[in-house]
């Protein structure tokens, strides 16, 4: 990368992450030998087929599931638990549905003991980029599901965090919203230039938002590939119809078919 | 343009519609209760059955009228106030904090557990004769009935509204570095106001029965007792004002319950 010198916002050294399925009583290896640097102000997507441990690691960078070895360092900090400086996007809008917009998106800065005329001001401002202004008196039912995830975004933007995780936040959405949820945040990230990694499974969105998309393989988790995607920004949408896209798109459905074909599922 | 004037306008036609048939039904309603007040009159009028059984509309507001002018029946009333609301607020003031904690910690739940749910469904009020010879025949054996009767259902509905908790809301809440303490606060408790309002529902019917019944069986006092005693002495007409009172009380209590229901789930999809 550019600045191969400088200290990587995010490590992920040698790690490992083992649970007892309590079903059958076994250790399952979830990941395994996981190294992997970020860099600040990177956007990171990571795909791969299911089972390939693809969320374990995000809840092990947001600090919900301890590493059984190895460590992941957060601006050079090892990270034990959840912290003020990470935020996730979830899968599902996880709004309170008594809440109002507003009210949601203060939610986070609220549990940090952190409400003050300054986050108020700057949830005003979140709201807004996320295309919610004139919404913040709304209550969750009363929003589609995209603008549901457009909330859930900009609370975990207001905290203001280092590190931005964001775990198939549009996976429930229909495919149009989808599309258009992707320029959205390909438009929010510009602005905001958050390091984000972003959890997906499907490919197409993954080269489109990323600067590089690391493909994980399966049982046990660990990372096959390290891509660069070199496509200029801003992108828009009908990118995904160059050749130069699609070559990207072809390459990491070959990788996840050979892994797949490992497994012996292809 | 025209599509979203097309759009705007289907719901609009919509609520008209929704007002027009909620007016109707009310009618319907009102007219079935005077068929019913009419008919039991003229059978009560010619003597179909023994008026001594069902008295009569018209004999009923008359012994309202009298009753309602005597101090004496106010007493009464006064009395099973006091032992019915001094009941109530403490099954409450008990049941909610217990049935949340034992919603929020497995240990405490699993200790109470098993007399919640036995004593959930025995009826309370077979324990009366119990009840008067350790507190008397006085208020303090009624506000224990009203207690015990209204008690495990509200317990039982706290119980269940923590443990129906959005896993989702919180590990969303966690990642944000929340405390348990804050986790309970900001989304145990709200989530458990429309099951607490549920069982608090269900409370008043039971202790609405429990004052009725423990007066019956022993007191000197109350809407109960006068109830019993005009029934003893065939003046059927001032033990259905006793049945009445009762209802409408229930009534007016449900009423504002749904009251304070509408101003807490407001944010709730009609």
């Amino acid at each position: 990368m550019k600045d191969t010198q400088s200290l990587p916002k995010l490590q992920s050294q040698f790690l490992d992450v083992t649970y007892m399925n309590h079903k059958t009583g076994q250790e399952v290896t979830a990941l395994k030998n996981i190294n992997l640097s970020i860099q600040e102000g990177e956007f990171i997507c990571i795909v791969g087929p299911s089972g390939c441990g693809k969320t374990t690691f995000l809840n092990t960078v947001i600090g919900f599931i301890e590493p059984s070895n190895g460590s992941i360092l957060l601006d050079n900090k090892k990270i034990v638990g959840p912290g003020k400086d990470r935020s996730m996007v979830f899968q599902s809008p996880s709004l309170l549905p008594w809440r109002n917009v507003m009210d949601n998106v203060l939610y986070g800065v609220e549990l940090q003991k952190r409400l003050s005329p300054d986050t108020r001001e700057l949830a005003k401002t979140y709201i807004e980029m996320v295309g919610l202004k004139g919404f913040e008196s709304h209550y969750p039912h009363e929003l589609s599901g995209g603008m549901q995830q457009r909330v859930n975004l900009a609370r975990a933007l207001t905290v203001e965090p280092s590190l931005l995780l964001l775990d198939e936040p549009f996976s429930a959405l229909d495919a149009q919203t989808r599309e258009f949820m992707q320029q959205e945040l390909v438009r929010i990230w510009s602005e905001t230039k958050k390091t984000s990694i972003f959890i997906t499974h499907q490919i197409d969105e993954a080269v489109f938002l990323a600067d590089r998309v690391f493909v994980f393989g399966a049982r046990p988790g660990h990372l096959v590939e390290d891509i660069s995607i070199d496509l200029v920004r801003p992108r828009e949408l009908k990118i995904k119809r160059e050749p130069h896209f699609l070559q990207y798109v072809d390459r990491i459905w070959q990788l996840i078919e050979n892994e797949s074909a490992k497994q012996g599922f292809a | 343009m025209s599509k979203t004037e097309m759009t705007s306008t289907i719901p609009v036609k919509n609520k008209s519609l929704k007002i027009k048939t909620k007016k109707s039904t009310v009618w319907i309603s009102v007219t079935s209760v005077i068929l019913f007040l009419i008919s039991w009159e003229l059978i009560s009028y010619y003597k179909l059955i023994n008026p001594l059984f069902i008295s009569s509309p018209i004999k009923i507001v008359e012994a309202a009228t009298t009753l309602f002018a005597d101090p004496r029946y106010w007493q009464h009333l006064g009395v099973s106030a006091y032992e019915f609301s001094l009941g109530f607020i403490l099954a409450m003031a008990i049941g909610i904090p217990i049935g949340i904690f034992a919603g929020w910690n497995r240990i405490f739940n699993s200790i109470i557990s098993p007399f919640v749910s036995a004593l959930y469904v025995t009826p309370k009020v077979a324990l009366l004769p119990i009840i008067i010879i350790a507190f008397g025949i006085g208020a303090a054996s009624k506000i224990v009935v009203v207690f015990l009767m209204a008690f495990f259902p509200i317990v039982m509905s706290a119980q269940k509204a923590m443990s129906t908790l959005d896993q989702n809301l919180i590990k969303a809440a966690r990642s944000f570095t929340a405390s348990e303490f804050q986790i309970f606060k900001t989304i145990a408790l709200p989530s458990t106001v429309p099951f607490l309002l549920n069982g608090i529902r269900l409370g008043l019917g039971q202790g609405l029965i429990a004052i009725v019944v423990g007066e019956m069986y022993a007191s000197t006092a109350g809407i109960g007792y006068h109830l019993t005693h005009a029934g003893q002495n065939l003046k059927t007409a001032e033990m259905f004002v006793g049945v009445v009172v009762i209802a409408v009380s229930g009534v007016i209590l449900t009423g504002i319950i749904g009251l304070i229901e509408k101003r807490f789930s407001s944010w709730k999809p009609e």
